[in-house]
């Protein structure tokens, strides 16, 4: 049932005196007097003691892992997209600490959710240990890294882009404070002081060092809220390609590119295997490339065939060209007795004068320059072998966004004399 | 000209699986970048309705699971070391019951490995990813016309049994151009996401004999919804040892069991005659259907079975195996992942393993095993 009554009648879950059981109280309060029905609400919970609440509110609720909660809510609050629905994440500053990134990162977002920090100064499920959060003061005491500061997550989140970052110190403010922090469109956050009597009894003063004054913070933003786009489907980009020419391809033919990134051996490939689909054949293309896509080696294999190819590996391939250092001292080591190697000129040398395999040289690199290379490597291989035909070639070029410079590319192919 | 009736294309398996997700009406795609998932995400910014870059896996799989609690299918791609950060977040969404799903790219391992060289090697993390061994659906995709109908599949599967799914492919698979015949790809409509009956009064986690809790997203206007990771009860709230939430509990793993058959995917191939079968999955499917080929080719009698639904294992699967005289298993990983989920460390006799790193498994390999 829709109602405008936030909490259910059920006993606090809390040890006797902790502070919990009265921020759970404002943050109802605050929400009852803005008018929220419990259907607009989303209590989305942590772990810890502060991960107890979901029973206490009568409202939709979500109880997650531990940290996680500011995450989990920012989904919640995109997914709902409905500025009528109000997500509430609560957790406690062990959550906060392990969460950290979360928090930031909703506030940089500015994601309309409000986040209500129990900060108790320690983990009080697991016997006290301490937290990010926890104070100088109260680390003396227990003689344990008394020199590393507590952070400010107030001061993060404010610094992060959160639209509303409010520290408050008295139970007087708690439900004004978090009335505000509720009506901010976007990202907000209240730190309370929660007295987690069961470990840290006397620990009035500790917790001052941080509570001394309240705090509220502003970034005048509007909230990050999903971007829907109906988009056409990707398929509807491809080309569509028909047989337009003859091939003498009569079973299976692998090739094998190498050269230097940025040197279009990728899309010379691609060209390749596109211009078999032109000639009625089938083909496949792969890629290697280290992962600085931008230097090193680049090395693409094709297979053309007249049945469709269902395995992609290719053990020998019917040739090799290179057309860059960087693509022969890849490959190398890898290279198969029967296959033709076609070389850049650039590339003669004592160890390339002594394969046992059919070797061609070609001025690829002067003709076409480094970027043509691998093109005009191809155009040669298919005029030379007559394998396709070099119309094939140029048809799959003629869609492409530089067929200009493609095309001169494939004509410095076709007048190299090797 | 030759006319014919064939819309060729060349494409990869990530732009079908990405266009079968929003087809199914997956709403958003939540990514992280990582090799070799990459493409994933680069159609997803191109095609989902929504896109969102997360700053880091867990908090992807937490944006996941939060946009699922509101009632809008995410998806995702990552590799290994992403599905480790993910992992607590994966255990959160199946314990919620949430949908989703979550395409993992596998590439050689352990830790970083090689990032750009294909592997089938995760399969063990994901069949033991959830603690307490509840069984996370894991289906796999063997060529480009059921990257496509997997995709639907573990869609479907996800939404019909309230659960994140793993479509688990790997490098070679994903991220090889081939020619392609879009005429191949049947129709996919969107999946119907949210329960039309529910059973008065309403209870987030109450089930009927389909062992499943209806969907009905949080902020819902008529019914109050709760959504607990921790155990909990018909209502989802926290409740530890009481009977109803260990049946809740327990119900995670049966409702798989009970239902496996609506989602038990594979391609048998038989031969008459034959008393040896091939059994393998995903990228090394392919080299296995090359090689069954030339085993019948030269008079060799071989069957052959395409496992789709990995996990969990249907028992129809193991009913084929145990028909045979002679199993090989063949992955891409050292010392067979999946047949030692199907047999364990103690293998009968019958059963040869064909693995290798490194690089993809050739059909002369398996010939060489089979003969
Ligand atoms: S242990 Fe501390 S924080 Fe937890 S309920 Fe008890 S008093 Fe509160």
């Amino acid at each position: 049932m829709t109602k405008n009554k936030i909490l259910n009648k059920v006993k606090m879950p809390f040890c006797q005196g902790c502070g919990h059981g009265i921020i759970v109280r404002s943050i109802a309060k605050a929400m009852e007097q803005l008018g929220y029905t419990n259907h607009d609400t989303v209590i989305v919970s942590d772990i810890g003691c502060s991960g107890l609440v979901d029973p206490l509110f009568d409202t939709h609720s979500i109880h997650g892992l531990h940290g996680r909660a500011p995450a989990l809510g920012v989904g919640v609050s995109l997914g709902l997209d409905n500025p009528n629905k109000k997500v509430i994440v609560i957790q406690g500053d062990g959550g906060v600490t392990i969460g950290l990134q979360h928090v930031l990162e909703a506030a940089r977002r500015n994601i309309d959710i409000t986040l209500v920090v129990m900060n108790n100064l320690l983990y009080g499920m697991t016997g006290g240990q301490i937290s990010g959060l926890s104070t100088q003061k109260f680390k003396e005491q227990r003689h344990f890294e008394v020199d590393v500061p507590p952070f400010d997550i107030v001061k993060l989140a404010h610094a992060s882009g959160a639209a509303f970052s409010a520290r408050a110190t008295s139970i007087k403010t708690y439900t004004e404070v978090l009335k505000d922090a509720i009506e901010v469109n976007g990202f907000s956050i209240v730190e309370f002081s929660s007295l987690c009597t069961s470990y840290a009894f006397k620990k009035l003063d500790e917790l001052q060092e941080v509570f001394e004054e309240a705090e509220v913070y502003r970034n005048e933003r509007i909230p990050v809220r999903a971007h829907h786009k109906e988009r056409k489907s990707l398929l509807d980009n491809l080309q569509i390609i028909e047989k337009e020419f003859d091939s003498k391809i009569e079973k299976r033919v692998g090739l094998v590119l190498a050269g230097s990134a940025g040197g279009g051996v990728q899309s010379a490939a691609k060209l390749l295997a596109t211009t078999g689909m032109f000639s009625g054949l089938h083909s496949t293309m792969k890629g290697e490339y280290p992962v600085t896509v931008g230097t090193g080696f680049s090395i693409a294999e094709v297979i053309l065939s007249t049945t469709p190819v269902k395995y992609t590996g290719l053990e020998t391939p019917d040739a090799v060209i290179v057309v860059s250092d960087d693509g022969w001292n890849k490959i190398k080591g890898n290279i198969q007795e029967n296959s033709t190697i076609i070389l850049d000129n650039s590339l003669k040398n004592e160890e390339t004068e002594s394969l046992k395999n059919k070797v061609v040289y070609g001025d690829f690199n002067r003709a076409a320059g480094k970027r043509g290379a691998a093109l005009a490597a191809l155009s040669y291989w298919i005029k030379d072998t007559g394998m396709m035909d070099i119309e094939a070639l140029k048809k799959s070029v003629s869609s492409h966004k530089y067929s200009k410079v493609l095309l001169e590319a494939i004509e410095a192919g076709l007048n190299i004399l090797t | 000209m030759e006319k014919n009736n064939k819309q060729m294309v060349f494409t990869d398996a990530s732009m079908l699986i990405t266009e079968a997700c929003v087809k199914a009406g997956a709403d958003v795609f939540i990514g992280y970048p990582i090799t070799p998932s990459n493409r994933f995400y680069q159609y997803g910014t191109q095609r989902f309705p929504s896109f969102l870059a997360g700053p880091d896996e867990i908090t992807v799989m937490q944006w996941m699971a939060g946009y699922s609690a509101a009632g809008k299918f995410p998806v995702s791609a990552t590799a290994f070391p992403g599905l480790a950060l993910m992992t607590e977040g994966l255990n959160m969404a199946y314990a919620m019951e949430l949908p989703m799903l979550l395409i993992l790219t596998q590439r050689l391992g352990p830790s970083t490995g090689s990032a750009t060289t294909g592997a089938q090697g995760d399969l063990m993390f994901t069949y033991g990813a959830i603690s307490g061994h509840y069984p996370i659906p894991v289906f796999s995709h063997s060529d480009f016309e059921d990257s496509w109908t997997m995709t639907y599949e573990a869609i479907k599967t996800a939404i019909k049994f309230r659960t994140p799914v793993i479509l688990l492919t790997s490098k070679e698979l994903v991220m090889t151009n081939k020619s392609f015949d879009l005429n191949k790809l049947k129709e996919i409509k969107p999946v119907e996401k949210f329960s039309t009956k529910v059973e008065e009064p309403y209870k987030p986690y109450k089930t009927g004999k389909e062992m499943v809790p209806p969907y009905i997203p949080l902020g819902d206007d008529k019914y109050q919804v709760r959504i607990n990771a921790s155990t909990h009860n018909d209502a989802g709230l926290i409740k530890k040892n009481d009977p109803e939430s260990m049946a809740n509990t327990k119900r995670l793993k049966e409702k798989f069991e009970k239902r496996i058959d609506e989602i038990a995917f594979y391609d048998f191939d038989n031969q008459d005659g034959a008393d040896k079968l091939i059994v393998t999955y995903g990228i090394s499917a392919d080299a296995a259907r090359d090689a069954v080929a030339e085993l019948r080719d030269s008079g060799e009698k071989v069957a052959l079975l395409i496992v789709k639904t990995m996990i969990p294992v249907p028992p129809k699967v193991m009913e084929i195996m145990d028909r045979f005289n002679s199993v090989i298993f063949v992955e891409e990983n050292i010392g067979g992942i999946y047949k030692e989920i199907i047999y364990g460390k103690n293998a009968p006799a019958k059963v040869i393993a064909v693995n290798k790193i490194g690089s993809l498994i050739s059909p002369s390999e398996i010939v060489k095993a089979v003969k």
